[in-house]
């Protein structure tokens, strides 16, 4: 399907240009789910869609990238954070790459993946910075409500993370793929054209 | 939304005129010291330390915007691990009929001077720093160019989008779309809304890669800056005061 | 040395079963004013970015026939250096805004920046292209701040800072207002006299016959004639290729006043005026 290689290192300055864009996404989504009053992050929506067009490597550096942006510009914790954004691109990008997202279930399984990942790799930071919280009020709820009831921290604070994770990044895959249906057929061909100039005639 | 990410506030001060790298230096050593010297009073110490020199830049009011957030949750955990950590034994007050212990406060005290010294370390790089002096530096020092540029870009990037959603939502407002109300409602409100910034600017990225290629934005020459920054002999300095004491560090972990 | 010469290039776009370009030839000399017209889809803003370069290397297709600019081949080139002897700007301003740069000055710089080019040396060409395209009250002002004739202009400004021999525009002033259009325009014909060779895409057709020395047609790929104003704007065909003739030309050619010379119709407002004050003349 793709003619890229899929751990390509190789940059296009289309894909370069793509990041700040991915990055400006995930900032709307995050604005919108305020603004909505969403119970959800929203927050990976442009990084999930980096992966789909350009690959995991790109969706990756995508999501780095937005987290350190945001922890130089507004919360300094969110630098850390940049592995689990990290393992999202990732995940997104092979995902795409070996099975192609192109109905709504698949977009809602990957959706389950992605938010499994996620919440393995956030639950060391979780503990090691928040001492297992999330932040999340329904989450440390039920992480109090846990612990206060002698179940280990790591599975306390697993669950806590995936009770968030699992609604946020189901929605954001299903968006993400609505949005990805609707771009011009032009667009994904910038990002996923072969190496090579033919020659013609 | 400002016009660019940024923090930096203007002011003419020492720890201003700072090198970047050594700003970065400085919060790496932050970081890593308490974790070579896990000692209560070495945190401490280090965050005394941060506010001096935020004192010094004069930008101390300037922080707490930036740790609220932080601090709120460091509180709920100083109550949720108080109450409920799980090596809780010995009793350190009560209050009304609940029983804070001594163990889970002394956890989640340790956890919120680490929270708290990063925090304030990285409150000194951000709002004494010029997000675009910062890249240039490390692009000075060997980052690529083309990822200095997507730094760059992504600061200015992202609110000129942002913008461009507030008038998208006005617009979409002013046609009858609900943005309020139940749920279903809201979510239903989600896709008018986000549906023309994000096609438009992912439908921008091609545009602006082509004028990027035809500003020899991938050319094969030694780049060279139009800013040129002085090279301060305090810039060493410091470098030198900041590696000593990460080795000092390093050796007291091994003696002790 | 010519300075743009085109030998049956053709070209076609990755995942398209036509041809864009369909085996184009043409040579432009130093300091030629060339405006391109035809209609939407014609191939004219594919050509633009055949001479850049963007054509092939951008976005890969099928290529073949030779494009040389300044002695440069472009396939055998990569863009960025291209870039040193042919410059393009495009339709929308705002997205020809690096946006890397916090100040017009700087933002001029950043082509400077990629190719090596000495302060002192920069400096000199910030300043130079300020002046020319009178940006220099702006030089200080973000360039988001700026309107989109003002933007424009510092897209050319950026492009001219790097001393092409050669300036693309591509409909420079589609998106603009009447007002921004008029900066641009004026800041083109400064272009002009400082003697860099310019091929134009335009619309405004008034526009094109007042300032290109020879006008291109194209049409679904080719080009159809390639001469002066006054013998293009001749032809019957032109509402055929999606164009209509100069509005002065049009009103002299309904007056049948010609030039009686050439035998052609005039092509600009003065010369309208000038043959029509004659022909009144004349007659009374």
């Amino acid at each position: 399907m793709n003619k890229r290689r899929l751990w390509s290192f190789n940059f296009t300055t289309a894909t370069l240009v793509l990041i700040p864009a991915a990055i400006g996404i995930n900032y709307i989504g995050k604005l919108f789910a305020g603004v909505l009053k969403l119970p959800l992050w929203l927050d990976s929506i442009g990084t999930a869609l980096a992966s789909m067009l350009s690959g995991p490597v790109v969706g990756a550096i995508s999501g780095a990238i937005n987290n350190i942006i945001y922890g130089l510009t507004m919360d300094p914790i969110s630098f850390v954070y940049a592995l689990t954004s990290i393992a999202i691109g990732i995940t997104v990008g092979i995902i795409a790459y070996n099975g192609r997202i192109n109905t709504l279930w698949k977009s809602i399984i990957a959706g389950v993946v992605v938010a499994i990942v996620a919440a393995i790799v956030s639950t060391p930071l979780n503990v090691i910075f928040w001492g297992g919280q999330t932040g999340n009020v329904w989450g440390d709820a039920l992480y109090a409500y846990l612990i206060a009831h002698a179940v280990p921290v790591w599975i306390a604070s697993f669950l806590d993370e995936i009770v968030v994770d699992f609604p946020d990044k189901i929605a954001t895959m299903i968006i993400a793929f609505l949005i990805f249906k609707g771009l011009p057929r032009k667009l994904i061909l910038l990002y996923q054209s072969g190496e090579n100039i033919e020659k013609l005639d | 939304m400002a016009k660019t990410l940024s923090l930096y506030v203007e002011r003419n001060t020492f720890i201003h005129r700072v090198d970047s790298i050594n700003k970065i230096l400085y919060v790496l050593v932050s970081v890593a010291i308490p974790l070579i010297l896990p000692y209560k009073f070495v945190a401490v110490l280090l965050i005394l330390i941060s506010i001096s020199f935020l004192l010094l830049a004069k930008v101390m009011r300037r922080v707490i915007p930036l740790i609220e957030f932080s601090v709120i949750i460091l509180l709920s955990i100083v109550i949720i691990q108080g109450l409920f950590h799980a090596g809780n034994k010995t009793v350190a007050f009560h209050i009304a009929r609940i029983t804070f212990y001594k163990e889970g406060l002394s956890y989640a005290f340790t956890l919120s001077m680490r929270v708290i010294n990063i925090l304030l370390a990285f409150a000194i790089l951000v709002l004494t720093t010029k997000p675009s002096e910062l890249i240039e530096a490390l692009v000075k020092k060997g980052l690529s160019p083309r990822f200095g540029y997507v730094l760059s870009s992504a600061l200015q990037i992202i609110p000129q989008m942002m913008s461009a959603v507030g008038s998208i939502m006005d617009a979409q407002r002013s046609r009858g779309l609900e943005t309020e109300g139940n749920l279903a409602v809201r979510i239903r409100a989600f896709f008018p809304l986000i549906g023309p910034v994000v096609m438009g600017s992912l439908i921008e990225t091609r545009e602006r890669a082509m004028a990027l290629e035809v500003r020899a934005f991938n050319s094969r020459e030694k780049k060279t800056f139009l800013n040129e920054r002085q090279n301060l002999r305090s810039d060493n300095v410091i470098r030198l005061i900041l590696f000593s004491i990460l080795s000092l560090s390093i050796v007291l972990r091994v003696l002790l | 040395m010519k300075k743009v010469v085109v030998e049956n290039l053709k070209y076609r776009y990755p995942l398209s079963e036509n041809l864009a370009l369909k085996g184009i030839s043409f040579e432009v000399e130093g300091g030629e004013f060339i405006g391109i017209i035809g209609r939407n889809l014609a191939g004219k803003s594919t050509l633009c970015q055949a001479l850049v370069g963007l054509v092939p290397h951008f976005y890969k297709g099928a290529y073949s026939g030779n494009v040389e600019i300044s002695g440069m081949n472009v396939l055998e080139n990569n863009i960025s250096e291209l870039s040193k002897k042919i410059g393009i700007v495009f339709q929308n301003p705002f997205t020809q805004i690096t946006a890397a740069k916090l100040t017009v000055y700087e933002e001029i710089a950043f082509g400077l920046e990629n190719m090596g080019i000495e302060i002192k040396e920069m400096i000199r060409r910030i300043e130079y292209v300020l002046h020319l395209l009178d940006l220099e009250k702006y030089k200080d002002r973000n360039p988001f701040e700026l309107s989109g004739g003002q933007m424009q202009r510092l897209a050319i400004a950026s492009i001219i800072a790097m001393k092409p021999e050669i300036i693309v525009l591509d409909e420079p002033t589609s998106q603009l207002d009447p007002q921004g259009s008029e900066e641009v325009f004026k800041a083109i014909q400064s272009l002009s006299r400082e003697g860099i060779t310019i091929m134009m895409v335009e619309q405004k057709i008034e526009k094109i016959a007042q300032y290109a020395d020879r006008v291109m047609l194209m049409s679904d790929g080719e080009v159809v004639d390639f001469d002066v104003p006054q013998k293009i704007f001749l032809r019957d065909d032109l509402l055929n290729y999606g164009v209509q003739a100069p509005v002065f030309t049009r009103v002299c050619r309904s007056l049948n006043i010609k030039n009686k010379n050439t035998g052609l119709y005039p092509v600009t407002l003065n010369e309208a005026y000038e043959l029509m004050v004659r022909h009144e003349h004349n007659r009374s």
